[in-house]
């Protein structure tokens, strides 16, 4: 886990990499990686790689990198965690290759020579990885099928730079500062950036699940070697009983929770009052391990029953670990404000809570922590479940009707303003219901695309929504069809609210204070084997059957505890910093704190 | 045996005709057949004198200088017979393009050259260079343009620079120079179009810094390679400075004639904001001598992001070349083999060949 970067001038008309540019930006992401840092020059000196360490699986040296195949010709720079790291040695050596370190790292490099791009497939786990292969004389990338760890590119055309953050990728010095209008209007609609894009023209991620190969001949078009929806759309529904369901939870969430709890070092767990993370502490503590969770509590809640803190000690003395409640006051967060929006790679209007929880594990000595993020997309945890189904039958069809939805919203505006301004979505309720994706806007998103014009440039609106092409990509997370209307809307969670939202913000939060964060249910293998069950999980199914899941089920009280935001208090916190004051309509407290976010985040200007 | 390769070319002009995007085709269209064993129809908007014919494997159709002719005549030749892969020379011509390449489903290959791509071209245009298989893009400017207009996935945009030829080279210094009846004088140059329209070149920004060399004690002489409309504007101004005598404007050279005459030049400038890339950049440095531009442009391409040449800012115009005048001076074979091993015919066939082998592995 840590940080990885890259310059490759793969056009022969390019200067060398520049040394310094290369440790700039390496360096900015020190927070990544702090047991130790390494920089590797391929012979010709046209590609140079950068990383930096945070020790987990053999922390000796023999797994510090960029790693170098054993003839040279292969050298990798690598952040995550390869679960099945172990199997894949275990088939390689009895293939006959001889492995100089206990790393998963290396692991990459024999499976890369023998698989080529192919090897992807075989991965269980977080990864994005670069390779240099001398002999091809270029660069692979990759990143995982969630997207759980980051890749940001920047090719000029000449020269290709990658790093794990879009800010260390801007402190070397060398990367435009043109801003994207797609990641700013992106970043309004939902409240986090929308890959690919970034804040900057320059800076694209590369997308989750797919490779990259760049040599003399440029870039070529990362190409897809994992889809959630073809995952689920290729899964045979089976008929199968309450009961086999949730024996099938039972067995794949508990298989990858083992998974996930591979490390040298100690594991620890995030432990809210939900159902996830109480039942991956139980999962976890029949494989014999966390010793300690991580309770998360705030001040302004204690006694009531907003706090987190009473069900989750009741949680901990359940599975018998030793449980760690830290709380946090409103002054602690405005302590920690510069920080945070410093940590923040791109903005986000959530995270905080991850940051204060990655910062009480680090505190308590983890290096390792697992996290419940995930479970409401894969069991049909949240109202969009119900709710974009239904918006779309109830108004899709009066939707289809060209010009029906805009007509409505200005009618609307026009004659009951006051209704207008306290329910800006309800106006754009025709507008969108007529796609899966535009009901999912709906649902999810923060703004819609209208009521952007009523506080950014016009021009950078129209443009933003034109290069985002948003219509394009819901369909695209929607190909194949995943076949019913929980697999839908599991597809379109995962793509949009996971990935841009609750895996970057995990990774940054969790970056900044040298923690690694774990995710046992966003796990390609685990969604592979529930896509047969998933269409099941609807109305509760899904989560009940988690809860059911450890063989001492969680109690009562917590598997039927309604949801109560962890976030409520950071929302009351983040609006009094936004200050907002003007309206008081419903979402007014995010959408205020997206905007001072976005004041806090865009870096303008030029490059030196 | 395979089937060879396939392009049909619409171009506004290549084999026999003057000017540097006719050169470009000419390189470009030459180094695919010849590299890459490409068979290639040429059909371009303006013929020429014949002077450069092309080699084998291409064929240049007649020219087609009407529109209505020319579109008719793009299309039905890639109605009558197949072709895997239509190049479309000009941004221009890529509705056309693509409409010819729709016919048959060959993929459509679109050449960006300079200023003409660097705002958003009409909607037709964009929409059908939006569809295309690859775009090829002269400098990274240009690239980073076109991005920025349109929807084309960054990977799709590829950077083929300019090359240039061998002719230029360095040479015999003092002959140039008193072929150019220059003695002692300290020699600026500049090549470049004066017109009246396109006032980026920059010839009057160092018209402008004139006075500040000549009263640093220095014996300076300002030669101006170009014709056009600005000529007039720009001799004015040289007078109402009192830079006259400073200031020779030698009209368009031929070709064969540009070598000696960089050669005859201490520093070759352009302190242009518009160069698509700068291929007068090059052509300095090959003959040996030092190049100095702005950072705008395709311009830091030419001059190697500063490592060929010299890139700064307007304002720093005169400091830098008085600094650079007073300096070292390069060593005209070092620079010249520097240039050629980036820019040379050698990288820019290699190049083309590469890019080709990616039209072939996108099939």
């Amino acid at each position: 886990m840590c940080g990885i970067n890259g310059i490759f001038a793969h056009n022969p008309a390019a200067n060398a990499p520049n040394g310094a540019e290369l440790l700039r930006t390496r360096d900015a992401m020190a927070a990544r990686g702090p047991d130790g840092t390494g920089a590797w020059w391929s012979d010709d000196g046209r590609c140079a790689l950068g990383h930096r360490r945070l020790a987990i699986i053999d922390t000796s040296p023999a797994g510090a990198q960029p790693m170098t195949s054993f003839d040279g010709s292969l050298t990798v720079t690598f952040n995550g965690e390869i679960y099945n790291h172990p199997e894949l040695r275990r088939v390689l050596e009895a293939d006959g290759v001889r492995f100089r370190s206990a790393s998963d790292t290396e692991v990459l490099l024999h499976l890369y020579r023998r698989e080529g791009a192919e090897m992807v497939r075989r991965l269980r786990g977080m990864f994005a990885l670069a390779i240099f292969d001398e002999a091809r004389g270029g660069v692979f990338l990759a990143r995982d099928p969630y997207g759980i760890k980051p890749l940001y590119i920047a090719d000029d055309g000449w020269t290709l730079r990658f790093a794990s953050q879009v800010k260390a990728l801007l402190a070397g010095g060398a990367v435009s500062l043109d801003p994207e209008p797609a990641g700013i209007v992106g970043f309004h609609l939902f409240g986090s950036v929308p890959e690919p894009f970034t804040l900057y023209r320059a800076i694209r991620a590369l997308p989750a699940g797919h490779t990259q190969w760049i040599d003399a001949a440029g870039s070529r078009e990362p190409r897809r070697f994992a889809s959630i929806a073809a995952t689920l759309a290729e899964a045979t529904s089976v008929t199968a009983s309450a009961a086999e369901v949730r024996a099938r939870v039972r067995a794949s969430v508990g298989a990858s929770v083992r998974a996930h709890l591979l490390a040298d070092v100690e594991v620890g767990v995030f432990l809210s009052a939900g159902i996830d993370s109480g039942a991956l502490l139980g999962l976890a503590r029949e494989a014999g391990q966390p010793r300690r969770a991580i309770t998360l509590t705030f001040d302004e809640f204690r006694g009531s029953a907003a706090d987190e803190a009473p069900p989750a000690v009741e949680i901990a003395r359940r599975y018998g670990a030793e449980h760690v409640v830290r709380s946090v006051g409103r002054a602690e967060f405005e302590r920690d404000l510069p920080a945070i929006t410093a940590a923040m790679d791109q903005p986000s209007i959530d995270g905080v809570n991850t940051w204060f929880v990655a910062k009480s594990a680090r505190e308590a000595g983890l290096k390792v922590a697992l996290s419940g993020v995930g479970g409401d997309e894969l069991l049909a945890g949240y109202p969009s479940f119900r709710d974009v189904p239904r918006w779309r039958r109830r108004f899709g069809p009066l939707a289809a009707v060209p010009g029906a939805g805009m007509l409505a919203r200005r009618v609307l505006a026009a004659v009951a303003p006051r209704l207008a301004r306290d329910n800006p979505k309800a106006l754009g309720m025709l507008e969108h219901s007529a796609s899966w994706g535009g009901a999912y806007l709906l649902r999810r998103g923060l703004f819609l695309p209208h009521e952007l014009f009523g506080f950014l440039d016009p021009e950078l609106v129209r443009d933003g929504v034109a290069r985002l092409e948003l219509a394009r990509r819901f369909r695209a997370s929607l190909r194949p069809d995943p076949g019913s209307d929980v697999g839908r809307v599991t597809a379109l969670e995962s793509t949009f609210y996971l990935r841009n939202q609750l895996l970057r913000d995990a990774d940054w939060a969790g970056m900044a204070h040298g923690l690694e964060i774990r995710t046992p249910l966003v796990d390609f293998t685990l969604l592979t084997e529930l896509a047969p069950v998933l269409p099941r999980f609807g109305g509760g199914a899904g989560k009940a059957a988690l809860a059911a899941a450890p063989s001492l089920p969680l109690p009562d009280a917590v598997a039927r505890r309604t949801k109560t935001g962890f976030e409520i208090p950071v929302r009351q916190w983040m609006r009094s910093t936004a200050e907002a004051g003007e309206s008081r309509s419903r979402g007014a407290g995010a959408r205020s704190w997206a905007r001072w976010v976005f004041g806090h985040s865009m870096i303008t200007g030029k490059v030196a | 045996m395979t089937e060879p390769f396939r392009v049909l070319a619409l171009v506004t002009d290549a084999f026999g005709a003057p000017g540097g995007i006719a050169q470009y085709n000419r390189d470009f269209l030459t180094a695919l057949a010849e590299e890459a064993g490409f068979e290639i129809v040429v059909l371009p908007r303006r013929g020429g004198t014949g002077e450069t014919a092309p080699v084998g494997g291409i064929t240049q159709l007649p020219a087609r200088p009407g529109r209505t002719g020319y579109i008719a005549t793009a299309l039905r030749t890639a109605a009558t017979s197949r072709f895997d892969l239509v190049f479309c020379g000009h941004l221009y011509a890529a509705q056309l393009a693509r409409a010819a390449a729709r016919i048959r489903r060959s993929r459509l290959l679109v050449q960006l050259h300079g200023i003409e791509a660097w705002t958003e071209p009409r909607r037709n245009a964009r929409k059908a260079i939006e569809r295309a298989d690859l775009v090829l893009s002269v400098s990274r400017f240009t690239r980073a343009a076109a991005l920025g207009w349109s929807t084309l996935p960054p990977e799709r945009v590829a950077v083929v620079p300019n090359t240039v030829r061998e002719l230029f080279e360095p040479g015999d210094r003092q002959a140039a120079r008193a072929a150019m009846g220059f003695t002692d004088e300290i020699v600026l140059l500049s090549v470049g179009r004066l017109d009246s329209r396109e006032r980026y070149k920059g010839q009057d920004r160092i018209i402008d810094v004139l006075p500040a060399l000549i009263a640093g004690g220095r014996k300076v002489a300002y030669v101006v390679a170009g014709d056009g409309d600005d000529r007039e504007r720009l001799e004015s101004r040289a007078r109402e400075i009192g830079v006259e005598d400073a200031v020779q404007f030698v009209g368009e050279l031929r070709e064969t004639e540009l070598p000696s005459l960089y050669r005859a030049a201490d520093l070759f400038v352009l302190p242009s904001t518009g160069e698509g890339f700068g291929i007068v950049f090059l052509e300095a440095m090959a003959c040996g001598t030092p190049a100095m531009g702005l950072a705008a442009g395709g311009a830091p391409d030419a001059l190697g992001d500063g490592s060929l040449g010299t890139l700064v800012s307007a304002e720093q115009l005169g400091p830098a070349i008085a600094a650079l005048l007073d300096g070292q001076g390069v060593d005209p074979s070092a620079l010249s083999a520097a240039v050629a091993d980036r820019f040379g015919r050698v990288p820019f066939r290699r190049a083309v060949a590469r890019l080709a082998a990616r039209l072939v592995e996108v099939a």
